[in-house]
């Protein structure tokens, strides 16, 4: 896709997603307090309970600040929760207009993803602000040039990927009449392995060696962690690696999926 | 410009039985079913030509200007429109045609029709001054000024279909499809457009292939029609032609004189039945139904039963005429 259709693409998303500013608002805000503060309840009570000021090397306040951020980046990465509009577009027609217009289907819809990422980065800046300004940065958090930039880097990589991921999984929709279900599938496992829950330092040994190989960790705890300077450069150099050879990896299943499934497309009506 | 030979398109779609046990069956085993949306159609079109596709719901319409267009695969058959096979979807053949669907929105809903049209030309990479003088031109012609930076969730249908024109006019293509394009529209916004298409047409002379159920959409814009049937082409031809090859009958009117009597079915008298049959006999107007060929006996007769001071002769409906071949009693075959 060319560089300006590109950027036109992303500007109208964003003019789009600021068009329902309460609806905006709202969900976004009562998102992140429920998750937040569902976190930290938990880890307030975890702590308590363990009766030590540090858990595999997280203290409570990094603890938290680490939800905070790994909330915050979630959002992003998941591009401001547009999940489920190509399987309505196929259900529901809306995929005539991009069959029509001289324009690739897939970078187009990217395209679309990246615009709804402005009002989550405002957000991402807004309650990290917040919480800096009511709790204080926790004494074992050190961020650092490398760490900003890293999880810039990463966050990128993450938000290209999960888009990647879900994209197939969307697709199947010109076969099967609800797909809701693997949209939800996709996003359990991937806040449950990509480390939104709990820091992925609190799974056992041999699942971390496992997970390192797999699409996870660059959606939510490499980003997180880099920022909090947690990661050391070469452990995220190995991380960026993984992730790049898994968007090759799902983006050739895509357009696999999207050739086979759009012989299927009726364009809703007979 | 557009030719199509042997088209067919097959859906497959799976069957449920009712009830609880019918989805819980459902769940393990499923009956598919097959339907033949479009079968064995063949046509050209030519650059400039308006071609009207015809036919109750469910004949195929929509599903053959799917495939011209490129968003339905064809399941037999083979077509090129401007020297590309659509099914491909090169952009070189895309940046070409327009695609206008009645019942579909193109534009994005919760944006004002300006924003959409600025993307478009950026999709379609109209150079700006182009862009603009084509903008002015569809806007002006459509009247759509003053709602360019409305909302389009906000406008009102008519107000929505014209933006929807003008969005798929922008680029100039070739080839536009225009599948019921008035759909739901009061009779002056059917008008309207009616009249910008012809207006457009005669200016611009793409070649156009419309779909609709307002007969008079096609009586006023389609000098070709193809009428399709359970799927398959029973007519293809001119207008003109439906009632030379369909038409059984032609309706005379004669208005009679002011003092004429004031029983006219005892003037009347008795109306043979080889001439057809009286609908109405009022003491100003007396109508009859005629069979084509005795239309000239039964004016004679008219004329010298009544005292009649105008006489008029009319083709049948055109609509009651097509409705006919849609249900296939022209007993020709179509």
């Amino acid at each position: 896709m060319r560089p300006r259709l590109f950027l036109a693409v992303t500007a109208q998303q964003v003019r789009r997603s600021m068009a329902y500013r309460v609806d905006f608002w709202i969900s976004s805000t009562a998102g992140f307090v429920t998750t937040f503060g569902l976190a930290w309840c938990v880890w307030t009570a975890v702590f308590a309970s363990a009766g030590s000021n540090e858990i595999r090397g997280w203290t409570l306040d990094g603890m938290l600040l680490y939800m905070v951020v790994v909330v915050l980046l979630g959002r992003v990465v998941r591009g401001g929760d547009i999940d489920m509009t190509i399987s309505n577009e196929i259900y529901q027609g809306g995929l005539n207009r991009y069959l029509v217009f001289p324009v690739s289907y897939q970078p187009f819809k990217y395209a679309q993803a990246v615009g709804t990422l402005l009002p989550a980065l405002v957000q991402l800046a807004l309650f990290c602000a917040i919480f800096l300004l009511v709790v204080g940065r926790p004494a074992d958090i050190a961020i650092t040039p490398f760490g900003v930039l890293g999880a810039i880097a990463a966050m990128a990589v993450g938000h290209v990927l999960y888009f990647l991921l879900g994209y197939p999984l969307e697709l199947v929709a010109f076969w099967a009449d609800n797909v809701w279900s693997l949209a939800v599938t996709l996003r359990f496992v991937t806040t449950l392995l990509g480390g939104m829950m709990i820091p992925l330092a609190l799974f056992p040994g041999w699942a971390q060696d496992v997970l390192a190989f797999t699409p996870f960790p660059i959606l939510y705890a490499v980003p997180a962690e880099t920022l909090l300077g947690r990661m050391d450069p070469a452990l995220w150099a190995r991380h960026m690696v993984v992730a790049l050879v898994w968007c090759v990896i799902v983006q050739r299943i895509g357009t696999w999926v999207w050739r086979r499934g759009s012989l299927q497309y009726s364009g809703v009506g007979m | 410009m557009i030719e199509v030979r042997g088209l067919g398109k097959t859906y497959r779609t799976h069957r449920k039985a009712p009830g609880l046990w019918g989805s819980v069956r459902g769940l393990f085993r499923r009956e598919h079913v097959e339907k033949h949306a479009v079968v064995d159609v063949s046509f050209d079109v030519g650059p400039g030509e308006i071609v009207g596709l015809v036919g109750p719901n469910g004949a195929g319409k929509t599903t053959v200007v799917k495939m011209l267009a490129g968003i339905v695969h064809p399941t037999t058959g083979h077509i090129r429109v401007l020297d590309h096979e659509p099914w491909k979807r090169d952009n070189a053949f895309r940046s070409r045609i327009a695609l206008v669907m009645g019942q579909k929105q193109q534009l994005w809903w919760d944006l004002p029709a300006a924003d959409s049209f600025d993307l478009l030309r950026e999709i379609y990479r109209i150079p700006r001054e182009r862009y603009k003088a084509t903008l002015d031109e569809l806007v002006e012609a459509l009247a759509v000024g003053p709602y360019l930076t409305v909302p389009v969730r906000r406008l009102s249908l008519g107000e929505r279909m014209r933006m929807e024109l003008v969005a798929a006019l922008l680029h100039r293509p070739d080839v536009v499809f225009l599948d019921e394009p008035t759909i739901g529209l009061d009779l002056t916004a059917q008008r309207a457009i009616r009249e910008f298409l012809l207006d457009y047409q005669r200016r611009v002379q793409p070649a156009v292939i419309l779909t609709s159920h307002y007969m008079e959409d096609i009586e006023r814009l389609c000098p070709r029609i193809l009428i399709l049937r359970e799927g398959r082409i029973v007519f293809d031809g001119p207008l003109r032609e439906i009632h030379a090859r369909y038409a059984e009958t032609k309706r005379i009117t004669a208005q009679r004189s002011i003092g004429a009597g004031a029983d006219p079915a005892a003037d009347l008298g008795t109306w043979p039945a080889d001439l057809g049959e009286v609908l109405t006999c009022t003491p100003d107007v007396v109508t009859v139904s005629v069979p084509r060929a005795r239309v000239a006996q039964a004016a004679q007769l008219l004329l010298s039963r009544l005292t009649v001071i105008d006489l008029a002769i009319q083709e049948e409906d055109i609509g009651t005429v097509i409705e006919r071949i849609y249900q296939g009693q022209t007993g020709d075959g179509a």
